[in-house]
């Protein structure tokens, strides 16, 4: 049964994976084609669950709804925290962006603490308890469907990246915003659409695994790092190249989680991607230009 | 043995060859220009040689010992200055302090020997500052000592990071376009400079666009065109040289 | 008039025990209690500055260091019975060389993935501290730490017990940090330091290491950063993980940045403001934070380009 473990680690682990990848990704996003520096990031994820949760518990929608419900409210989120921080700091040094941003982190975490109080959220559903039990390899279906899900998204994100004019005009920018705004990209439009994106993305990730952990204000800061993590070692701004990664710190959590220490796993994780860091200082991918 | 060995040197950005298979000597006391139409590759051999840029092949050798892909604190403490095309001071530093600041490797800091010769360090400091204020006539900047290098014009900062670069005293002065973007008297005053450190005996390499400071100073040209080596010799050579019109002019 | 300004200020400092026993009768431990921890915040704030003012590295590491220092401390004076002046030095020597051994790595990297990687070490730092229970009791914090006693083991003593006494020696800890700073930050370091952060490439050309200079000025401030530690933990008696949070990070890059890296009154003045306030206006550690990443956003934003200026490197050459 040491490879039926193995195997559901690593399943575990793409979960993980596929949770990250959806927040790495918004965040290679901004950073590619705005070149901004987030770290409320998880902040996004933090509040999509509690929208979430809000949706599915408090107001009793059906799973769906609430899941929509999520990436609903983060735009709207988004976008008010686009015009207001984010306007004043895009032209900025990326130390700015960086403190900035780091201060609304702590700013939103704190106001959750207050409003929505420490103790964690439970929100299982009827997929987080229902597991599908193969021949001894059991899963529960929720992991399922956030694979799943997160596969479609990724699929989905590719063809509006290559297939629409604003997509196309976002890849554009990440090459070349001077460029772009000459030939009449609408430069804020596109940079408020790649925002409310990546606000979304990251919603959508926080619903659908909502139901399979606990939910809690302090939750968006450890996200926020392993994202950056991904995306930095992807090579950033490259978002396949922090889908890549994400996957990779995914599955070294859950394998570490597993075998050599629950407690530290987040550490393990960490530490690898700074290994990779310096195997690799422009990131897996190498130096990259546009997304 | 020529001062400095560049063999074969190659650096390429994402399929561009911005330097290719270039050899260049310079040898002690000389003054040579390297020239060639705008993006030639002049800048970035000298990032390459003062080791701003890892060369992707070739050697450079400074006095027989290798230097290639030496970082650039290596290189300076092994005798190369340099001054950069886009004029490079410390803005918060003052003038005074921006030369103090290129004797560091002359007067390491420290701390033991700061409390034990104590006397020794306090003199050597003494001599570094009256250096540097022999350096702010030179350029004409002593009356601005005190000032923050950040409140200088173009032209006075320019002159500054000449001075500093001549702090060190170093046997290689590598000369990113010293005549660019600067009024005609200042221009006349560089070319002066240049020509005194040349008659002492210092060995100068400079990059320059000026055609007119070129042929005037120069003892020896060397042409780039697309990375490539495609002409070196005396002033007079140069100039009747069909590559080199060529290169500037023929396409 | 301005040695006499700071002699006046000096003398008022020693003297304010006895001067917040005549002001504020009722409240004199309160006060006091409020001002040790200026005090060493000040300090610890210095040795920030000295990483992020003066050389420009952007580390978010600060509270790995202040938490190393602070349960070698610990654990040292409690489990080992080491006495104060040695577990001090212990706890200066471990952060030093926790810094020195990360910082390896860390200034391999470029400049995001640095200051990612030192948020990084602060996270992980916190797990230890939090998970290693056998060593650290993790959340349940090492209690009993005992009272600082200056001397030798089996010889004379002075023992710091009462509130003066521990605000004599904290005093005495931010002055020696002050002094180390103003050295550190003058003259031919002070320059070399200033060279690097302003512009790296011509540094270089000027035969300064970066990496060098980087690595002094983050071993130096993480010791510092550990020695606060230690007295901190000696003066609280208690040592726990929720000491080491990003939240230490946010006042540290508060005080720094509202009073002005790389200033020594600047950040002196934000240390006394930023931690006496809150403590006078008795705010919770939520609203504190809420307030201060509120303040800090404002600042960072409107700055006139103080900030910029700082941490921007000036114009230069190539990399």
């Amino acid at each position: 049964m040491i490879v039926g473990d193995l195997l559901e680690q690593v399943l575990h682990g793409l979960t993980l994976g596929s949770m990250y990848a959806m927040v790495a990704a918004g965040l290679a996003l901004m950073l590619g084609v705005a070149r901004l520096i987030n770290f409320a990031h998880g902040e996004f994820f933090m509040l999509g669950a509690y929208a979430f949760w809000y949706g599915y518990r408090q107001l009793e929608l059906p799973y769906a709804a609430a899941a929509l419900l999520a990436p609903a409210v983060m735009v709207l989120f988004g976008v008010a925290y686009q015009r207001t921080v984010i306007r004043a700091i895009l032209p900025r040094s990326w130390h700015v962006q960086l403190i900035a941003t780091l201060a609304t982190s702590i700013v939103l975490t704190n106001l959750a603490i207050i409003v929505l109080g420490t103790q964690p959220k439970e929100v299982p559903t009827r997929l987080s308890s229902t597991i599908l039990d193969v021949g001894g390899f059991r899963i529960a279906w929720q992991r399922l469907l956030v694979l799943g899900a997160s596969l479609v998204i990724f699929w989905a994100l590719h063809r509006f990246v290559t297939r629409t004019r604003t997509g196309r005009a976002m890849r554009a920018m990440s090459q070349n915003r001077e460029a772009c705004a000459v030939v009449g990209v609408d430069v804020q439009r596109v940079a408020m659409v790649t925002f409310a994106l990546s606000a979304a993305l990251a919603a959508i990730a926080a619903a659908l695994v909502s139901p399979l952990f606990n939910i809690f204000p302090d939750m968006g800061t450890v996200m926020t790092l392993k994202a950056f993590a991904a995306v930095v070692a992807g090579g950033f701004g490259y978002v396949n190249g922090a889908i890549a990664a994400s996957f990779l710190i995914g599955v070294t959590e859950a394998l570490a989680g597993s075998y050599v220490s629950y407690a530290y796993k987040d550490a393990i994780a960490f530490l690898v991607m700074i290994a990779v860091l310096l195997w690799r200082p422009e990131g897996i991918f190498g130096r990259r230009i546009g997304i | 043995m020529p001062l400095l060995e560049i063999r074969g040197l190659e650096k390429h950005f994402l399929g561009v060859t911005a330097v290719d298979r270039v050899d260049l000597d310079v040898e002690a006391g000389e003054l040579v220009s390297l020239i060639g139409p705008n993006g030639s590759g002049k800048t970035t051999l000298f990032n390459c040689v003062t080791g701003y840029l890892a060369a992707d092949a070739g050697a450079v050798r400074f006095r027989g010992r290798d230097v290639t892909n030496a970082p650039p604190h290596r290189v300076a403490r092994l005798g190369i200055g340099r001054t950069f095309q886009q004029v490079s001071v410390f803005p918060r530093l003052t003038a005074l302090e921006n030369l103090l600041v290129f004797l560091q490797q002359h007067q390491e800091e420290r701390l033991l020997a700061r409390l034990v010769r104590a006397r020794a360090v306090r003199r050597l400091e003494a001599e570094a500052v009256e250096r540097a204020h022999r350096l702010l006539d030179l350029v004409g900047l002593r009356a601005k000592a005190d000032a923050p290098a950040g409140s200088l014009s173009y032209g006075q900062r320019k002159l500054l990071a000449f001075a500093a670069a001549l702090m060190p005293d170093p046997e290689l002065l590598l000369l990113d376009e010293p005549a660019a973007a600067v009024n005609p008297t200042m221009i006349n005053q560089m070319k002066e400079h240049i020509l005194a450190l040349h008659r002492q005996g210092k060995t100068v390499l400079l990059v320059e666009h000026n055609m007119d400071v070129v042929m005037d100073i120069s003892r020896r040209i060397v042409v780039l065109d697309h990375g490539q080596k495609i002409a070196e010799g005396p002033p007079e050579a140069i100039r009747r040289d069909p590559r080199v019109i060529e290169a500037y002019f023929g396409r | 008039m301005r040695r006499a300004a700071w002699l006046a200020l000096g003398a008022a400092c020693f003297a304010a025990p006895w001067l917040v026993a005549a002001v504020v009768p009722g409240q004199q431990r309160y006060v006091l209690h409020v001002l040790i921890f200026t005090a060493l915040f000040a300090a610890l704030a210095l040795s920030y500055d000295l990483v992020v003012g003066h050389v420009g590295s952007l580390s978010l590491a600060h509270p790995a260091f202040f938490g190393t220092g602070a349960y070698t401390a610990a654990i040292l004076s409690t489990g080992a019975g080491w006495p104060f002046v040695a577990d001090v030095a212990a706890a200066v020597a471990a952060a030093a060389v926790v810094a020195a051994v990360v910082g390896v790595p860390l200034f391999r990297l470029t400049e995001h993935a640095f200051a990612v990687g030192t948020l990084g070490l602060g996270l992980v730092a916190w797990i230890v501290a939090n998970n290693w229970v056998e060593v650290t009791r993790g959340p349940l914090c090492i209690t009993g730490i005992p009272k600082p006693r200056l001397g030798l083991p089996g010889g004379p003593a002075l023992a710091v017990t009462t509130l003066p006494a521990h605000y004599w020696l904290a005093l005495a800890a931010l002055v020696a940090v002050v002094l180390l700073y103003r050295g550190l930050t003058t003259f031919r370091l002070g320059r070399a330091f200033h060279a690097v952060r302003d512009n790296e490439p011509l540094a270089g050309a000027a035969g300064i290491d970066p990496l060098k200079y980087r690595m002094l000025a983050f071993t130096i401030a993480a010791g510092l950063a550990g020695g606060v530690g230690a007295l901190y933990v000696h003066y609280l008696s208690v040592m726990c993980p929720e000491e080491m949070t990003i939240a230490l990070t946010v006042n540290l890059l508060v005080i720094v940045f509202l009073g002005g890296a790389g200033s020594l009154r600047g950040v002196l003045l934000g240390a006394v403001l930023f931690t006496a306030l809150p403590e006078v206006l008795r705010l919770a550690p939520t609203w504190r934070l809420v307030i201060y990443g509120g303040l800090l956003l404002v600042v960072v934003v409107r700055s006139p380009g103080g900030l910029e200026g700082l941490l921007r490197r000036a114009p230069g050459a190539a990399r």
